[in-house]
């Protein structure tokens, strides 16, 4: 059984088609990241996987369970960060965890314990009783990702994580990131090469709601002749667009 | 603690951590209070003008200031909706109920609150200007404005679904000037009779003050229809917000 699995997925908003047919499976444990530009349906896949957006057919599963026939089920399983950082401004770091553990129906002495657990995985204690919107888009990141695992969900779906944030911000962020690898799967979206080569452990590379190309990244390289993800990725999309993949 | 009660102390906590929800939900209605009662002593007795006498305005202030609960309500889902915090409890275990059971029970332990310091400054008040006021009767209106204070909770809920967080505040701004004039808190509009009478009684706000102001004068017969009016209101109100809000919760997760 793979932690997530898309079977011949599909959305159309009206007559535009958002996400085309894609199929794709995630290992246990596997950082796996789907690339593409902006309007690529990186984000419309993910609103499907998370139970946000009912396919128009085919389905998406978690470890097993049909997002479409079992959402309860899903969403007891998956915990998700997304693009815009997702915290509740006048409540401090340690209150959004809590919060977000008791939604979860975790008791007392778990939610302290599990607040505990992010506060010392993040390093948040210098924040943990600061209001969020005091601060900076980085720490806001790291306090919606430790939000979304907070819960123990099995599969963790990150939606543009880095968006917006500044280099020094982006690169603490990888190194969270990077922690969590093997301990937990990860569902990556990003449109940056970098964070893509940086932190996957394998690649699919969206274009037009579809899935162009899917590997490692020496696979992706092979496949397209090109030395380094982005040379590839243009390759890829480009061979896409004429329909010679 | 069940899911719709986190939410809600969520909520009050966001709401009452922001210094304009003290301004607005408790300020302005005392200082209105205050105001309108040095007003009242300006006014000669020959004028036999009473609106602003403490009887009248003690329930008038009270409505005028869950006016506002509609606005912090609206503000509050408006804000969250623009937000992606909604987007992350969507994808949680979180039913449509604990979302609009977590908005709806804030705003009236808010609104409760703001009663009880509406009526402990309207008998300060009564006491200062030698006005007879019965305190029982005083706490009974304020018991008997939660019903008001649900239906503006309902008017914040729906606005705060189906606008943004820019057009919502003006909507609600729109429903205050229209509430304090056609609700008769600082018109006399029994005086005024006709058209604008007729008005006044298509629209909530007039029948929401009548009601607080019978139960402060111990009119409990006359009290049984305009409540019966606003109840009416309230659950037709109520009704149409949790559809609003369904509806949106529905189109945003297609």
């Amino acid at each position: 059984m793979y932690a997530a699995q898309t079977i011949d997925l599909v959305k159309k908003y009206g007559d535009k088609t958002a996400v085309d047919g894609i199929n794709f499976y995630v290992e246990e444990g596997e950082l796996f990241a789907l690339l593409g530009v902006n309007g690529a349906g990186k984000t419309t896949t993910v609103r499907m996987l998370c139970c946000l957006s009912t396919p128009t057919s085919g389905d998406a599963l978690i470890c097993g369970k049909s997002a479409v026939k079992e959402p309860d089920a899903v969403k007891a399983l998956i915990g998700i960060s997304t693009q815009d950082t997702a915290v509740a401004p006048n409540l401090t770091v340690r209150e959004n965890l809590e919060f977000t553990a008791g939604i979860y129906g975790f008791s007392k002495e778990k939610i302290k314990a599990k607040t505990e657990e992010m506060e010392k995985a993040f390093d948040l204690t210098e924040v943990m009783d600061k209001r969020t919107k005091t601060l900076s888009g980085g720490w806001q990141r790291k306090v919606s990702i430790a939000m979304a695992l907070i819960s123990e969900p099995k599969v963790l779906f990150l939606d543009e994580p880095t968006l917006g944030l500044d280099v020094l911000a982006r690169r603490e962020l990888w190194k969270v990131i990077t922690a969590l690898k093997g301990k937990i799967t990860i569902i990556l979206t990003t449109h940056y090469m970098e964070e893509a080569e940086a932190l996957s452990d394998r690649i699919a590379v969206m274009t037009g709601g579809k899935i162009a190309a899917m590997g490692t990244l020496a696979e992706l390289e092979a496949l397209s002749g090109e030395k380094g993800l982005e040379n590839a990725f243009i390759k890829i999309a480009e061979d896409a667009k004429k329909g010679v993949l | 603690m069940n899911r719709s009660a986190l939410f809600a102390s969520r909520n009050a906590k966001e709401i009452l951590r922001d210094p304009l929800s003290y301004i607005f939900c408790l300020g302005f209605p005392v200082i209105m209070l205050v105001v309108m009662s040095v007003v009242n002593e300006s006014i000669p007795p020959q004028a036999g003008m009473v609106i602003f006498r403490i009887d009248n305005l003690a329930p008038a202030i009270a409505f005028f200031g869950l006016m506002f609960t509609m606005l912090m309500a609206a503000l509050q889902i408006s804000k969250d909706r623009g937000s992606s915090f909604l987007i992350r409890l969507y994808a949680s275990p979180m039913k449509a109920w604990d979302f609009i059971g977590g908005y709806f029970l804030p705003m009236m332990f808010i609104a409760l609150a703001q009663l009880l310091v509406c009526a402990v400054c309207s008998a300060v008040i009564a006491s200062i200007t030698d006005v007879e006021l019965n305190i029982g009767n005083l706490l009974l209106s304020a018991l008997v404005m939660l019903i008001p204070a649900a239906l503006m909770t309902g008017f914040g809920m729906l606005f705060g679904s189906l606008f943004s967080e820019k057009a919502a505040p003006g909507l609600c701004s729109i429903i205050i000037s229209v509430g304090s004039m056609l609700g008769g808190i600082f018109m006399d509009v029994d005086a005024l009779g006709g058209v604008i009478l007729k008005i006044c009684k298509v629209l909530p706000f007039y029948y929401c003050v009548t009601a607080g102001r019978c139960a402060l004068s111990g009119e409990f017969g006359e009290m049984v229809s305009p409540l019966l009016v606003s109840a009416g209101y309230t659950i037709a109100v109520t009704v149409l917000a949790v559809l609003a809000f369904r509806r949106r919760m529905k189109a945003d997760m297609n």
